[in-house]
């Protein structure tokens, strides 16, 4: 199955959760959830928070839409188009061009610079220039730590260095994991300005998580996980 | 180096990859070397003799005073030949046909003439390695290709024309000389003239040969028509040089005709080679375990690494290219390094074994075996790496 054809014309609409449900959860009773065992359609280019307790699936959900994990009961459709039924290389042409993902663990490379980190993504989808990357760092007040390793930089600092490296591409979806915890209400605001912004410009959905310090911007629904 | 490789690289144990270079060099250095030097040492006895295959055993019936008597055949029976067919190292069983006429040959040289009585044999001509254009004979033709034993060259040249004062001949002036061939009945009554053609000397058939249908024509023409059974015959073997065979041979009092005692030196050597060449591959499989557990390591200890490229977008082949390099550059000094290390062996025993009648070509072959091995070696590692980099899609 070709990617292009799940996407009818070139790009990712609509992420369908169906009856969906981690596994683990499938022996306990949970919780009350707007999300889990629902019928949850994400659209473009809607912002949607999922508000949720720590232990709820949050992260659980975007690795599930990120192809990373496939341990849920139920259906996760792209498009119309089971998800299970997409190959390692279509899931990577959709990581490329679809879907960016800011994990909570931010997997950022701990021996490469921040720069090295944000290149590393940028090269392969060729999307912003060194120019706006710069910018971006300026805007976030890392650019004096862009040739620090990563690993030896702040949780905070290394949050705004993924954030970077997470618009680094091409997407529809962006699915933001957390992406503010570590971060002081001035940067929240101006990591929010800068998301929206490049979000408004691709017409591309977000679909941010958070357990209580959400990114500061405009949502159009709030999900309770 | 890229970002990628320099992520990707970390960990590399410089000691495990030399480790896989000495063993691999070690093993493909002997595997090359020893086949190089069998198919060296193996010309000594592979004299070059176009006309019948080394695996061809020309034999016959030990000849003692009964025979002369008249008490005992030396031709063999139907029975057997039907028994040396049934040994499992016979591929196909040839019978010698003789003359039932007798000939004359007659030879026009620098204006002397020369004849001779002689005699021809026969044998099927699948036995009879030379293009088909230089063995042809039609039927009724006035000229016949003829095979001379080298030996009767030599004793003609060193022995007889020595001693008579009459001039040596090569084998190519041999060939261009005229020899007209009169074979005449028992009777004398019958007779025919036909110009003899030599087409090439032989070392191991002693004899006289000509086409089969040539033999099988002049015999209905010129034959008494007497049933006989062949004196010697030619054995098609799979296994030339085999214990089996001399054992058979000698219980049954049977000669090879040729050079014998080359071929049990020829199959100690394939021996020998063969349980070198088999330590040589046991080294090779090893160090191919070595590099495809170095690999696994190297790639189980960036394993997180491996899985956040892929979760970046990276695809497969990327994130093994540093890993397929690794494995391609290892794998291509080692066979380098063995191949330098073989050559320069070669060069040792080269001038010896040359002194003892052989004629090395360049060793292509023993190189393409080592080669192989080495693209067995890198294809079965990438085969390996991109299995276990498809493993890390989803931790």
């Amino acid at each position: 199955m070709n990617i292009d054809t799940i996407l009818h014309g070139g790009r990712l609409d609509e992420i369908r959760l169906d009856r969906m449900l981690p596994r683990v959860f499938a022996n306990e009773p949970i919780p009350e959830s707007q999300v889990w065992r629902r019928d949850v359609t994400f659209r473009r280019p809607r912002r949607v928070l999922v508000a949720a307790e720590s232990g709820g699936g949050k992260s659980s959900m975007c690795a599930y839409i990120y192809g990373a994990r496939t341990d849920y009961e139920g259906r996760l459709l792209l498009n119309g188009h089971d998800a299970r039924e997409l190959g390692m290389e279509q899931w990577q042409a959709l990581r490329r061009r679809h879907i960016a993902y800011l994990p909570q663990e931010l997997s950022l490379f701990a021996e490469l610079s921040a720069w090295d980190n944000i290149q590393l993504k940028n090269r392969l989808t060729g999307h912003a220039t060194d120019r706006q990357v710069e910018e971006w760092l300026d805007a976030l007040g890392i650019s004096a730590r862009r040739d620090y390793p990563a690993g030896r930089m702040s949780i905070g600092q290394q949050q705004r260095v993924a954030i970077i490296r997470a618009i680094c591409q091409p997407f529809d979806f962006l699915l933001l994991d957390e992406p503010v915890s570590h971060l002081d209400a001035r940067n929240n605001d101006i990591a929010a300005a800068i998301i929206a912004a490049e979000a408004d410009r691709q017409k591309a959905a977000i679909i941010s998580t958070s357990v209580g310090n959400a990114i500061n911007l405009d949502y159009t629904q709030t999900l309770h996980l | 180096m890229n970002i990628i490789s320099r992520l990707l690289r970390k960990n590399t144990s410089p000691a495990r990859i030399a480790g896989f270079v000495l063993s691999n060099f070690i093993g493909l250095a002997i595997v090359t070397g020893a086949l190089m030097f069998y198919r060296d040492a193996r010309t000594i006895w592979t004299d070059e003799d176009s006309f019948i295959r080394s695996d061809f055993l020309v034999i016959n019936k030990k000849v003692t005073s009964a025979n002369t008597v008249g008490q005992s055949s030396s031709e063999f029976g139907a029975d057997e030949i039907a028994d040396i067919e049934s040994q499992p190292w016979t591929r196909s069983v040839g019978r010698f046909t003789s003359n039932d006429y007798r000939v004359s040959a007659e030879v026009q040289a620098g204006g002397r003439g020369m004849s001779t009585y002689m005699f021809f044999e026969s044998i099927p001509d699948e036995f009879v390695d030379v293009p088909s254009s230089q063995w042809l004979y039609r039927e009724g033709s006035d000229e016949v290709p003829i095979i001379l034993s080298k030996d009767y060259l030599a004793l003609y040249n060193f022995g007889f024309a020595s001693s008579a004062g009459l001039p040596q001949v090569s084998e190519g002036l041999m060939g261009s000389i005229p020899m007209t061939l009169t074979l005449r009945s028992e009777d004398g009554l019958r007779s025919r003239t036909v110009r003899g053609r030599v087409a090439g000397f032989s070392n191991r058939l002693n004899t006289i040969l000509v086409p089969q249908r040539f033999m099988e024509e002049t015999n209905r023409e010129l034959g008494s028509g007497r049933e006989r059974q062949p004196s010697r015959l030619i054995i098609d073997t799979s296994s030339p040089g085999d214990v089996a065979i001399t054992k058979y041979l000698e219980a049954h009092d049977y000669e090879v005709a040729g050079d014998k005692s080359g071929t049990s030196a020829a199959f100690l050597l394939k021996l020998i080679v063969g349980i070198v060449v088999g330590v040589g591959g046991v080294i090779t499989v090893l160090s191919l375990f070595v590099l495809l557990l170095s690999m696994a390591l190297l790639m189980e200890k960036n394993r997180d690494k491996i899985h956040n490229l892929l979760m970046l977008g990276y695809d497969a082949g990327t994130v093994a290219r540093p890993y397929e390099s690794l494995v391609v550059w290892a794998s291509v000094a080692a066979y380098v390094i063995a191949v330098g290390g073989a050559l320069l062996m070669r060069l040792f025993y080269l001038e010896p074994v040359e002194g003892l009648g052989a004629h090395p070509e360049f060793p292509w072959l023993s190189l393409s075996v080592g080669l192989v091995l080495t693209v067995v070696i890198i294809l079965l590692n990438i085969l390996s790496l991109r299995r276990r980099i498809r493993a890390s899609f989803r931790l």
